[in-house]
């Protein structure tokens, strides 16, 4: 397992300690399913918006640096 | 409204339900669903979902309504033509009809609307393809608000999936005893430990099924915690289940029947002469449904198929059900739907009363069955005295295309190398006269170069 996944699921079991949740609907959603559920989300929801700004980041310098190269030459 | 014009599985959703009215199904959708059923017509929701092959096709229509003082709206949807259940599903119908549903999630979101639910009997196989056959499914999306049906998700899919990739195919069959699912502490309990470095089985299995015990019986206000999810955390765990799903794998070799036809005792101008009977007897009686009952591959079911006629193949071994699915994914098949099914023990009617999910038998007739090259597997192998074949093959089936295996055949005296032979009137003159009482037998052959007889019966 990577080391982003054992910070991950140590985020998650330290999680589920949290403030319970409640949702109506027709089936009992069930709530360790909404908890959990909310905490997997949040932390996966995190990884998204932190890997599409790394990428973004990552865009910048290499844009900078083709651009520096485009100077050099 | 008489409660037997109800279809037996639609009665947990107030948001409407399906019932026959001289032999025609409706969807009656309730007042309380009004608004929701608006904006699955309105946003362009049903439009995409139809389009893309996703959802079941409907008309509204003008007929009165089953309970009058409920009723918004009568629906008459497009009719499926088998009705089939995920315990009769192989390990890839399962993972299509996950992705199907996940698929369907992600755009309802686009239009502001989610899953209430993602049960696996909400999906059905309409022309080879897994399609939602719940209309009512949909409910308005609030951001922030979690999805309600993750649990159910879980519980019918990634359950099933994982315990037949990581565990062994067969475990699909706890589905016929769970009917919501398989519960996630015992899917937890029977997975592997390697299931842990599965960051999906991790999480929405392991964890899942810790939570719930955890917070099992208590009552909990999402309202009190102030916690929401957001639009992109909802994404993020759609795809995060899509990943899991895809990441399970089964691959079929090494199962009981791991070399199929390559098995069979047929010359090359045997099996021609065997197909081209096929052929015929189908031509002559014009079926427009078929039920293979063996099929193994599908071989003879796509003699069926391929001139047209919904055709389903029923095999008992999960591997060759596998296979011919997946041969019907590439070659694009609309009219075969391979199925798992064991004769000696088939599908019971399953659910509240017994009503829910329906019998092999209560799904009966189709207009021809095929049973070729398993009488002696039936009478043989399982005991099964002949008047009880006849009895049952009676019950599944207007016409009937049998093939007798007489004791001469190699194939027989396998089976009864190990055994003593208590099958004194397993002959084809005992055959004749049993299945006679029950059917007019309209042609017979002998298949060339081989002891064997294959007839053509209408039963009486």
């Amino acid at each position: 397992m990577s080391s982003h996944m054992i910070i991950l699921s140590i985020s998650l079991l330290a999680g589920l300690s949290s403030p319970p949740t409640h949702v109506r609907a027709y089936l009992d959603p069930g709530s360790g399913s909404i908890l959990l559920q909310l905490l997997i989300a949040g932390i996966l929801g995190a990884f998204l918006v932190l890997r599409s700004s790394w990428g973004k980041v990552k865009t910048f310098f290499s844009r900078l640096f083709s651009r520096d190269v485009d100077k050099t030459e | 409204m008489r409660i037997n014009d109800l279809v037996g599985a639609s009665f947990r959703d107030p948001s409407g339900f399906l019932y026959r009215r001289e032999g025609i199904l409706y969807r009656q959708v309730n007042l309380a669903y009004r608004e929701q059923y608006k904006q699955l017509m309105q946003s362009g929701l049903y439009d995409d979902l139809v389009q893309a092959g996703l959802l079941i096709a409907h008309q509204e229509v003008e007929v009165e309504p089953a309970e009058v003082v409920l009723a918004y709206k009568v629906l008459k949807p497009q009719e499926v033509q088998f009705i089939s259940y995920p315990y009769e599903w192989c390990f890839s119908q399962i993972k299509n009809a996950a992705l199907t549903t996940l698929e369907i999630e992600k755009r309802a979101l686009k239009f502001s609307m989610t899953l209430k639910d993602s049960s696996t009997y909400n999906i059905q196989f309409q022309r080879g393809r897994p399609v939602l056959i719940d209309t009512l499914s949909f409910e308005i999306y609030r951001e922030g608000k979690p999805w309600d049906a993750y649990r159910q998700f879980c519980q019918h899919f990634l359950a099933p999936l994982s315990l037949m990739a990581l565990g062994d195919v067969r475990l699909s069959q706890l589905l016929r005893v769970y009917i919501d699912g398989i519960p996630l502490d015992l899917v937890s309990k029977l997975l592997p430990r390697r299931s842990y470095l599965n960051f999906s089985l991790l999480s929405h299995i392991h964890l899942h099924a810790a939570a719930q015990r955890r917070y099992a019986g208590k009552a909990v206000t999402q309202e009190a915690s102030g916690r929401t999810m957001s639009k992109t955390a909802f994404l993020a765990l759609l795809d995060n289940l899509k990943t899991g799903v895809r990441s399970l794998r089964w691959n079929p070799s090494g199962t009981a029947w791991g070399d199929y036809y390559e098995e069979t005792n047929y010359t090359q101008l045997g099996m021609e002469h065997k197909k081209q009977l096929i052929g015929e007897f189908l031509d002559a009686i014009q079926p427009k449904t078929v039920w293979d009952l063996g099929a193994n591959l599908g071989l003879f079911s796509r003699i069926a198929s391929n001139k047209g006629i919904k055709t389903i193949a029923f095999d008992v071994d999960m591997g060759a059900v596998e296979q011919n699915y997946l041969s019907c994914l590439e070659k694009q098949e609309t009219n075969l739907l391979p199925l798992l099914l064991d004769l000696t023990n088939p599908s019971p009617a399953i659910g509240w009363q017994n009503h829910e999910r329906m019998s092999f038998l209560e799904r009966a007739p189709a207009d021809a069955v095929l049973a070729l090259a398993l009488v002696h597997h039936l009478a043989i192998t399982n005991n099964l005295p002949l008047p009880h074949l006849a009895e049952f093959f009676h019950q599944l089936g207007r016409w009937l295309i049998i093939e007798f295996v007489p004791k001469a055949d190699s194939q027989v005296q396998r089976l009864l190398v190990s055994r003593e032979d208590i099958f004194p009137d397993y002959t084809v003159e005992t055959f004749e006269n049993v299945f006679a009482k029950r059917f007019t037998i309209l042609r017979s052959a002998t298949i060339r170069d081989s002891h064997r007889r294959i007839y053509l019966m209408e039963r009486r």
